[in-house]
């Protein structure tokens, strides 16, 4: 199962970047996304897949979809001129990153969490659990988040209205 | 039913789910598909017509024009499948499976008759058992994934009049998406949970104990969004014979434009029974305290129908709105109104305690 969910994220997000059509390198995140979903529930949970599937696909994809689509160029341009060093610039630091990432990963916590057996196995989250989590443990970091967002909602809002 | 199983040399609790799966996906297709003919007979009805009646089996069994399914199904198989010159093929194959499979498996998670216990094994009467932590977020999120068989479909025709109308239609559908978020999140907070097969044990089996009586803002607003996101009548701005022509699916024909209509009514049975397993106690039956299995399914399907009925009586009831009409009513009304029943009980909530 989760070689399945690997496979569907990584070929998406390789699809993404190397497909030249817009729309489909769109669709093929989506894919990715649905991955990702899955193996949130693979990690028991499915709340995350959830609000994975409804956030990202249900939501902001369409958004970025719904504006390609306006645009009326569906294609990739190309470049005016190559430029080689650009590309070893940016793997070299998407492998930096990647490096730091699973370093990250492997010194977490949860990598403990893996070896527990029998009732040291954590439950499945629920929504519950969720909430409680974020209005009781990380009440500061949620409501900055929610003025974060109203800020730049507010921002939208001034610059593509011409008379408020 | 073990012995079953074990002919077909299975565990009972896969062949459960594959019995499951066969019966609720063959059921709402087969529902789906009867409604596009009740849809013909109900407009005819309203319109004082007569509709098709004359479709007949060997031109004998007649069944009050119910062969008119057969028939349909049967043109549409042998029409010749036109794809235009310079759509894009793929995504025109893959955009109806891509409004057909959302709209079917939506239902995966509603719980349609009493859960029974046979053998000490416990047997629940929905595709996903209560209790797999997705709950009533799931039809959310697969509700969300609609949109993408519209805009697809749009797209790929490669036609200014069916991308107009798919950009209409999914702009409205992410629209009405958060005030319908909305609505449920207050049932979810005044149940204490979020699985409908909790959801429809707290409503109890007293009519005045649904949610319909609690939360009668929360109903009006879910259902309305429901409208929009089944893209009917009076929302349905994915289509507009006088301006842009029949819309999203303006270029499909033959099976394809059976798979898209048949995914309408699809999503069509799956909120209607979104709305009974919310706000009309689901399986329960009214004044009834523990009801047979077969009577609780029955219920089900009574109250299920009879909202798919709704969606066809308003249809051919309502002009289609102007479209910022309809902006106007699901930000400025809807969206408002949701969030205006979510603080009301909220703050009921804090009352009692």
């Amino acid at each position: 199962m989760f070689i399945t969910f690997a496979l569907i994220t990584l070929l998406g997000a390789l699809g993404m970047l190397l497909q030249k059509n817009v729309i489909v390198a769109g669709l093929c995140l989506v894919a990715t996304f649905f991955g990702v979903a899955g193996l949130f529930l693979l990690l028991a949970n499915p709340v995350a897949a959830a609000l994975q599937i409804i956030v990202y696909t249900g939501a902001i994809m369409v958004l970025v979809l719904f504006v390609i689509m306006m645009l009326n160029s569906h294609e990739e341009e190309k470049a005016q001129a190559s430029h080689p060093i650009q590309r070893w610039v940016s793997v070299a630091l998407v492998a930096a990153l990647a490096m730091g990432a699973v370093k990250l990963v492997l010194a977490s916590p949860g990598l403990k969490a893996l070896a527990a057996s029998g009732d040291a196995v954590p439950q499945a989250m629920t929504l519950q659990k969720v909430g409680l989590t974020l209005f009781a443990d990380h009440l500061l970091g949620f409501e900055v988040a929610g003025l974060l967002l109203l800020t730049a909602m507010v921002g939208a809002v001034a610059l593509t209205k011409r008379n408020l | 039913m073990d012995k079953l199983a074990s002919l077909l040399h299975m565990t009972p609790a896969i062949f459960w789910m594959v019995v499951k799966v066969v019966i609720v996906f063959s059921a709402v297709m087969l529902l789906a598909s009867v409604w596009t003919w009740v849809e013909r007979r109900g407009s005819a009805m309203i319109q004082d017509r007569i509709g098709p009646n004359r479709a007949a089996i060997f031109g004998k069994i007649r069944i009050i024009g119910l062969a008119q399914l057969l028939a349909d199904g049967i043109k549409f198989f042998f029409k010749e499948d036109l794809v235009p010159e310079e759509a894009n093929k793929g995504l025109f194959w893959l955009a109806p499976f891509l409004a057909f499979v959302p709209a079917l498996i939506g239902f995966a998670v509603i719980p349609f008759g009493k859960d029974f216990t046979s053998g000490g094994v416990t047997y629940h009467l929905s595709v996903l058992d209560p209790g797999n932590g997705m709950g009533l977020l799931y039809p959310l999120a697969i509700g969300g994934m609609a949109v993408y068989g519209v805009l697809l479909a749009a797209w790929s025709s490669n036609n200014k009049w069916s991308i107009l109308g798919g950009m209409r239609a999914s702009a409205a559908m992410v629209s009405y998406e958060i005030g319908m978020s909305l609505a449920v999140v207050s049932i979810f907070m005044t149940t204490g949970g979020y699985d409908p097969a909790e959801v429809i044990k707290a409503q109890g089996h007293l009519p005045w104990a649904w949610n319909i009586v609690h939360q009668p803002f929360g109903f009006i607003v879910f259902f309305t969004c429901m409208f929009a996101e089944t893209n009917r009548l009076p929302f349905d701005f994915a289509e507009g014979e006088s301006e842009i022509v029949a819309g999203f699916n303006t270029e499909y024909g033959s099976m394809k434009f059976s798979l898209l209509a048949l995914a309408e009514y699809s999503h069509l049975m799956t909120a209607s029974a979104l709305v009974a397993t919310l706000y009309f106690g689901g399986w329960q039956v009214p004044f009834v305290q523990n009801p047979a299995v077969m009577l609780s399914v029955a219920s089900f399907l009574l109250k299920m129908l009879f909202f798919a009925w709704v969606f066809v009586w308003i249809r051919w009831t309502l002009p289609r709105f102007r479209y910022d009409q309809l902006m106007h009513l699901g930000w400025k009304v809807m969206l408002p109104l949701s969030m205006a029943n979510l603080v009301f009980h909220a703050w009921r909530m804090s009352q009692g305690h």
